[in-house]
């Protein structure tokens, strides 16, 4: 229920907003032009984002962002990927052309041995990396498994895809830990530009988080640190950081920076957080879940939880 | 006038959405950033009211939580198995999931606190 009135609310948000700019519009001196202008893209990327389910008045995107087909395309196949906004993250681009960036697809995790052109478009190498290049990850992992090393598809889907696609990829290193998956990939990877991180400190055996991380492909030997990131710390974290730190709130970190689109979160408020001994309640007002690509809103939540 | 409201939700799909808009307009030299941060002021204000006028549902959160951090009246919450119970018995589950939480239940209006 939540999700259906969402694109509701969001029509009355964006509304309520033009109407009160059009004043400082005019203070500034800038033409309603403009202000349409501001409207329509912001409303062309909202749908895009296929948060809900919106009646689109708004011509198809297709520029900017991967043609809204992939997400459908996407949304059919379940995957837990966000939609397509990749609002943030700058990212330089257009590896359109380079499979090879694409090829690293973070977001390959979700892949769940799925769709292979799927994960590439949001999977937006988050490292410069050596170019991952192409090498088509050999096929979708068997059994889904996310080794991450394994990127799904190869380049060539990834083609299609103006660059845009997303930066969710990003957000999902995070989550890569789901599936980490560690070790095998090793084989695969090493066939194609991946380079498996196998060995490297994200391999240890450790239970340290890093492992999962491996999504690293990103033509990292693991004792390389990776050049910045590009917007995935979370990435940099595995070539720098230590066991001993807690991948997770590397993860945190990453999706602080505004990874919206990619990474379930959650705004809200709070009007009470409780613990007794390792059990935690809290109460939760007016927030917005952003969570497996879609949106709902509550106006207000009671969560509880162990530690 | 001028009160403040929070401004995590910029970060939302919706935030998102308008604070790439706007960059874009201000790269192409369409209006400028004073009035960018205008808009976006608006829009903390317009997206705090309108969920607080139209929004009623309530949901339940469950899950393990594996990290929690107050710092500054917020907290984050990192919740592993997260699952959600939403209005229509609808659940919704994640593998981990972050939770941002301001304080109260208003906007913090200048002179409070």
């Amino acid at each position: 229920m939540s999700n259906k009135i969402v694109p509701a609310i969001y029509r009355a948000v964006i509304d309520d907003v033009i109407h009160n700019i059009k004043n400082e519009f005019e203070e500034f001196g800038v033409s309603e032009e403009v202000l349409a202008e501001l409207q329509h893209k912001w409303e062309k990327k909202v749908i895009e984002s296929h948060v809900a389910e919106f009646e689109t008045t708004a011509p198809p995107p297709a520029q900017q962002y991967a043609p809204a087909t992939h997400h459908v395309h996407m949304i059919q196949q379940a995957h837990p990927h966000y939609g397509a906004h990749n609002p943030y993250a700058p990212m330089p681009a257009p590896n359109g052309q380079a499979p090879q960036v694409k090829a690293e697809p973070v977001d390959s995790r979700y892949i769940l041995g799925g769709p292979q052109g799927v994960a590439s478009h949001y999977a937006l190498p988050p490292l410069p990396g050596p170019t991952l290049n192409g090498a088509r990850p050999a096929a979708v992992h068997p059994g889904g498994h996310q080794s991450v090393l394994s990127f799904p598809p190869g380049p060539p889907p990834v083609q299609q895809q103006p660059q845009a696609p997303a930066q969710p990829s990003t957000a999902a290193a995070p989550r890569a830990y789901n599936a980490p998956a560690p070790a095998a990939n090793p084989a695969q990877p090493a066939a194609a530009p991946r380079i498996p991180q196998t060995d490297g400190p994200s391999d240890s055996s450790d239970d340290s988080p890093s492992p999962p991380q491996s999504y690293a492909p990103r033509s990292s030997h693991p004792s390389l640190p990776q050049p910045s990131t590009s917007q995935n710390s979370v990435v940099d974290s595995e070539a720098i950081n230590s066991d001993l730190d807690d991948s997770d709130t590397e993860g945190e970190d990453d999706a602080d920076e505004g990874t919206a689109g990619d990474t379930d979160i959650v705004f809200c408020t709070y009007d009470k957080v409780a613990r007794v001994k390792n059990k935690w309640k809290c109460i939760l007002k007016d927030g917005m879940i952003h969570i497996n690509g879609k949106d709902y809103l509550f106006a207000r939540c009671t969560g509880e939880f162990e530690w | 006038m001028a009160s403040a409201y929070y401004e995590f939700y910029r970060g939302s799909s919706i935030g998102m959405a308008l604070t790439d808009s706007l960059d874009e307009l201000i790269t192409s030299g369409s209006i400028t950033p004073q009035l960018a941060m205008k808009v976006l002021q608006q829009f903390d204000k317009s997206l705090a009211d309108t969920m607080v006028k139209m929004v009623k549902t309530k949901t339940t959160l469950r899950g393990h939580l594996h990290t929690y951090r107050l710092c500054d009246d917020v907290w984050t919450f990192i919740v592993k198995h997260p699952s959600f119970k939403m209005e229509s018995n609808e659940v919704v589950s994640a593998p981990r999931i972050k939770i941002i939480a301001c304080k109260n239940g208003d906007a913090i209006e200048p002179g409070k606190k």
